[in-house]
């Protein structure tokens, strides 16, 4: 089992008093299954991937990953964790200043130790600039190693981004709304690399593109107002229980401007 | 873009100047591990102990912090009196260009007071560039020891720093009540005070308080040679050896700088920030390198109720007067024959014409002029690297693990976190509220008189400052790509080495830049106390009297701080260039994709 979940909550503190944003949230993942998260905006989804790749800490509940606990975990323990989940974010994540090869690296840091991490930066080991460089070409970037990433498109960022989980070779990918910076042409291409990457792994995924969704992930989980509205195959989701989980959301709000809780996990 | 051969000989460059640097600088490491070092400064730390507590010395010590607070009341008021109207004059949008000057005024009055208006902001410039004590040891030849020169020195040198702050502000004020006012026929006077004043009226406290923050710090320090005030008693006991007396000065010393900020502080927290002044006021702190939040936004009575106000007004007053007496204002004229300031003055200005320009005295300044460009360059790397290790454990993104992090957490760690956090702030406090000057003397104790003193007392406070500055830039780095790195398994050290400072480094270096010309106008002084270079050229001179010696030595450190403004500028320029290529480039692409 990758993943399990149980009676999970999260809550933000503000001064207006607590804000919920995840309530007794319980669900299993296994290995290798693919599984899209799907829900209106504020519903919890990117508070539940922050937990789902250990950088959020459950105001209640346990998260299991692979049979550990993770609030159990010392920091060491806790990085090499997350060394093996390969994150993907909404807005890629690059650091600005540095090239798109060295961005890509950055996915080997779990890796290395300290001087392994200036070695990347400066000159990386022959072995270590393949992979990187082979990563850059399977999202064709190949060409584009030395532009600094902030040179780079808005698809091409999150192209690097990918290369950078493929460059990690984590046990399970994680992809928070990843085509919601790009236009719809590019969603197609990048879906497919993303599919690629994921080959033989773990992939859970958030979406607000519901037909997406049902297209393309076998498993369904629906989360409303934090806690879980359903969790089926794609072939038994209804229309019915579509439109009952879009039905609190008033109009057709983006995911990156969600609720204020969404926003405060963000930052 | 250069290749990889410029780039190999823009290092070679640097290396040759850093060594060259370390040379003339006499920088000797190796004195750290001898003996005699250990030994000097374990009985000077040993003796430091216990404070002189008598209450002979109390009085004294008491007296000096008086003494030291008149000194930069006075300057700051001088200070004001001499840069308000000097910034005005100075300003470009009254007299030189924009609405005002716009349309048909191109007779001979408009051309005079363009040129009056460009030879004030020549004038700032000078006021500026020569340093403090460079300042107050003329006055000290002029007028003798005591306050008198200290004050006078505060007044003529943040007149230069604080004028040109307030040209700048009065430049950005938004131009539109310019405009209406210009329309209905005011005067230039007019404009000024019921257009731009108004505008500016915060912006013109803050620096005012800023000023008074700066005359207290370099009051502290002018009593070294001789300009009265805490410093005259701290140099006193330093050669009398009595280092229990040291402690005291220097805690009384510490006690004022830090009373003076929060005064200032809470001065300034009376202010509300206003939206299009804060941005200005904004872009004026980048430009002159202050700490956050210096200036305010609107002016609010300090207190409430007419009593009071008149009350305090009488006590600003009485404030004044006495610092101004304390100083030695109005006992000036009368101590010395009755001979009035202006004249003395005069007398002394006339002994500094010609400059002394002989080839043999030129040649002989070529050593310490290198000894001083060496100082500052060693003293502002000492400070980088000390400040910057210093900076990594005050660094509270680095240092707490966050907040948000699953896991198992321990107590003792935190707690242990919170002290190595909290010790770091406090070292960098301590590193930088010490004056540079005040560091030489410490250093002498440790290597003895010369530049290696002046080096590392310069890189001991730039420690202090850029330590700060760069915990706050580590502090700042967007945290999206961080937060990446540590998804992906990156230890502290790994996010810190891949993600915040590649994100920083363009700061850092603007900062370190920053820092540099700034240590450069110091290393100029440092000699004044036996830290080496251009000083003490300079104090030989004023021992010897050879008046016209020290008006080329002046104009020698104004050349080299316009000289090194101007590399530093366009440094800068060059450096904006390429953080904005690739901006510009990602807009194009933008642009071509859409």
């Amino acid at each position: 089992m990758a993943y399990a979940l149980s009676r999970v909550s999260k809550v933000y503190p503000s001064r207006a008093g607590d804000v919920p944003s995840l309530r007794e949230v319980s669900f299993s993942v296994a290995r290798g299954e693919r599984v899209a998260l799907l829900g209106p905006s504020g519903a919890g989804k990117t508070s539940l991937f922050r937990l789902l790749n250990a950088t959020l800490r459950p105001s209640g509940g346990t998260v299991l990953f692979e049979g550990h606990d993770l609030a159990r975990l010392s920091p060491r323990q806790l990085r090499a964790l997350r060394r093996r989940i390969g994150t993907v974010f909404q807005q890629p994540p690059l650091v600005p200043s540095l090239t798109a090869l060295q961005n890509a690296l950055c996915g080997r840091l779990g890796h290395f130790g300290v001087f392994g991490a200036l070695r990347a930066l400066v000159s990386p080991p022959a072995r270590e600039l393949k992979r990187a460089r082979d990563a850059l070409s399977a999202v064709g970037l190949a060409g584009k190693e030395l532009s600094r990433a902030d040179e780079l498109s808005g698809g091409q960022q999150q192209r690097v981004a990918i290369a950078r989980v493929l460059v990690q070779e984590p046990d399970v990918v994680l992809a928070d709304e990843p085509f919601a910076a790009l236009d719809p042409a590019l969603t197609e291409s990048i879906a497919e690399l993303l599919f690629a990457t994921a080959s033989g792994r773990t992939l859970i995924v958030t979406l607000h593109d519901v037909k997406l969704a049902l297209r393309l992930f076998p498993r369904i989980i629906g989360l409303a107002a934090g806690r879980v509205a359903f969790d089926e195959d794609a072939a038994s989701v209804t229309p019915a229980m579509l439109s009952a989980l879009y039905a609190r959301e008033a109009e057709p709000a983006r995911e990156s401007e969600g609720s204020p809780a969404d926003h405060r996990a963000l930052t | 873009m250069g290749g990889r051969g410029a780039h190999l000989a823009a290092f070679a460059a640097a290396l040759l100047v850093l060594g060259w640097s370390f040379r003339v600088a006499e920088v000797r490491p190796q004195l750290f591990f001898e003996a005699s070092t250990r030994h000097a400064v374990g009985a000077f730390v040993r003796n430091l102990f216990p404070p002189a507590l008598d209450a002979p010395f109390l009085l004294v010590a008491l007296r000096a912090v008086v003494r030291t607070l008149a000194i930069a009341v006075s300057g700051t008021v001088l200070s004001l009196i001499l840069g308000l109207p000097l910034g005005v004059l100075a300003t470009p949008t009254l007299f030189r260009r924009g609405v005002l000057v716009a349309v048909g005024e191109r007779g001979l009055a408009a051309r005079l007071l363009s040129a009056a208006s460009l030879a004030a902001r020549a004038l700032l410039r000078f006021l500026r560039a020569v340093p403090d004590l460079l300042w107050a040891l003329v006055f000290v030849v002029a007028f003798g020891l005591g306050p008198l020169p200290g004050a006078l020195a505060l007044g003529v040198n943040y007149a230069g720093v604080v004028g040109r702050v307030f040209a700048d502000l009065f430049e950005e004020a938004p131009p539109h009540p310019l405009e209406a006012l210009h329309a209905a026929g005011g005067s230039r006077l007019q404009i000024f005070l019921l257009a731009i004043l108004p505008q500016t009226a915060p912006g013109v406290v803050a620096y005012a308080l800023y000023s008074f923050e700066c005359c207290v710090r370099a009051a502290s320090v002018l009593g070294f040679i001789g300009a009265g005030g805490i410093g005259y008693e701290i140099s006193v006991s330093m050669r009398l050896f009595e280092y229990g007396q040291i402690t005291t000065l220097l805690a009384l010393s510490l006690a004022l700088i830090f009373a003076a900020d929060a005064l200032s502080r809470l001065i300034r927290r009376r202010f509300r920030r206003a939206g299009e002044m804060a941005r200005v006021e904004e872009s004026l702190r980048r430009k002159h390198f202050l700490t956050r939040s210096r200036a305010g936004g609107a002016l609010r009575p300090l207190v409430a109720g007419r009593a009071l106000r008149a009350l305090l007004a009488m006590v600003i007053l009485a404030v004044l007067v006495l610092s101004f007496a304390d100083s030695g204002f109005f006992s000036a004229g009368g101590g010395e024959g009755s001979v009035p300031l202006g004249a003395r003055l005069l007398h002394f200005a006339a002994q500094l014409v010609p400059p002394d320009l002989s080839a043999p005295f030129l040649r002989s300044l070529a050593e310490p002029l290198a000894q001083t460009i060496g100082i500052s360059i060693v003293g502002t790397l000492i400070g980088l690297v000390l400040g910057g290790a210093l900076a990594l454990t005050a660094t509270a993104t680095l240092v707490f693990r966050p907040a948000e992090d699953p896991g198992r957490r321990s107590r003792a760690s935190d707690l242990l976190r919170g002290a190595i956090y909290v010790l770091s702030r406090a070292l960098l406090a301590l590193l930088r509220s010490i004056p540079e000057l005040l560091w030489v003397l410490l250093c002498i104790v440790a290597v003895g008189l010369g530049p290696f003193a002046g080096t590392l007392a310069l890189g001991l406070h730039t420690a202090g400052v850029l330590g700060k500055l760069l915990a706050e830039t580590l502090e700042e780095v967007d945290g999206r790509a961080l937060v990446a790195l540590r998804a992906a398994g990156a230890s502290p050290l790994q996010v810190l080495l891949c993600g915040m400072l590649p994100q920083a480094r363009g700061t850092i270096a603007t900062y370190a830049l920053l820092r540099w010309e700034s240590n450069l106008r110091v290393s100029t002084v440092v000699g004044l106390v036996g830290g080496g270079g251009l000083g003490l050229a300079m104090y030989n001179s004023v021992q010897l009297a050879f008046y016209p010696r020290v008006a080329t030595l002046v104009l020698l450190v104004y050349l080299l701080v316009m000289g090194t403004d101007l590399i530093a500028d366009r440094v800068r320029a060059r450096g904006r260039q390429l953080e904005q290529e690739p901006e510009r480039r990602a807009r194009e692409l933008a642009a071509v994709q859409a």
